[in-house]
């Protein structure tokens, strides 16, 4: 069956909405290589479609029966970005993998905005502990009226700034940053196993 | 867990295996192994997500593919069994065969009458 410049179009459509999903997680190479092999398969149905008056019903099947654009995109970002942060559970493949789900969906937008909370507060820690070394002075635990208020540094150090703690404070923001760390990092491994098993095809 | 989820996890458990056996004979492009699929079971649900499968078979190593020209108007996608996937292949085998029999027991054991 050869397509009209609407069959074309329709086509082309459905492989520009793919295309634009997987470049959200996917290298170009993988992206490119992916929706050939797509439209690879679109060719080969259309060709097995004889010709008849109903293009538009014929094309809908086979788009229908290959499944919607975001929903291939899914199963693509489900095999590889979150597959490969629930398999290694190695740090950069899971903020990938987070960072896809907060793009695409509200829940993951969500979770994803906790689990960053907790990933920034443990950096945080990690900073204090690295500042304490290198300014002494300026970090440490201030108090109010005789009572601790916050833990960071101060740069410049205000007058009325009343900062305590010696360098216990670097073990101590070390041990803290490590737990959130590993808190957080369990939860989101947590959260991409739970998201990827209801998904599967 | 609801029926649905505990059936996508059966087929999706079972879609690595059927994938294997598909190229087992010999080098299938992804609609050719969706149709082999399509005749022999109800494994493929969405055709589309066959495609990320194939794709990390291939990254196991289990699968090479190779674009192919000239054969029909537009390129194809074959893949072919690894000698490692071959070997992943008899293992696969050899457990769904144990694993089946034991389920297959087990089913035998729960319909007898006490």
């Amino acid at each position: 069956m050869n397509l009209t410049d609407t069959g074309e179009s329709r086509v082309n459509g459905y492989l520009f909405v793919l295309e634009r999903s997987l470049k959200t997680f996917l290298p170009p190479d993988v992206v490119r290589d992916a929706v050939r092999e797509i439209e690879s398969h679109v060719r080969e149905r259309i060709a097995a479609f004889e010709a008849g008056p109903n293009e538009r019903a014929a094309l809908e099947q086979i788009l229908t029966e290959l499944g919607p654009p975001l929903r291939v995109a899914q199963a693509y970002s489900a095999e590889r970005t979150i597959d490969e942060a629930v398999a290694t559970g190695r740090f950069v493949p899971t903020l990938r993998a987070i960072w896809q789900l907060a793009s695409t969906t509200v829940a993951g937008f969500f979770t994803a905005l906790a689990l960053f909370t907790g990933y920034l507060a443990s950096f945080a820690l990690f900073a204090i502990a690295v500042l304490k070394v290198i300014f002494p002075a300026n970090v440490g635990i201030q108090f109010r009226g005789g009572f601790p208020v916050g833990l960071g540094a101060h740069f410049p150090l205000g007058a009325g700034i009343d900062l305590r703690g010696g360098y216990g404070i670097i073990p101590f923001a070390l041990f803290c940053g490590l737990g959130i760390f590993v808190a957080t990092h369990r939860g989101a491994r947590r959260f991409l196993a739970w998201w990827r098993r209801p998904r599967l095809s | 867990m609801s029926h649905e989820t505990w059936l996508e996890q059966l087929r999706r458990g079972t879609l690595d295996l059927a994938i294997l056996l598909a190229v087992s004979t010999g080098p299938r492009y992804g609609l050719a192994i969706i149709q082999h699929l399509e005749a022999f079971t109800d494994l493929v649900v969405t055709e589309g997500t066959i495609y990320p499968i194939l794709g990390r078979l291939a990254r196991e190593g289990l699968l090479a593919s190779e674009w192919v020209e000239g054969e029909a108007p537009h390129p194809r996608k074959y893949y072919r069994l690894t000698k490692t996937g071959a070997t992943r292949l008899v293992e696969m085998k050899t457990e769904w065969r144990a694993f089946s029999d034991k389920i297959g027991r087990l089913l035998e054991a729960a319909e007898r009458p006490a």
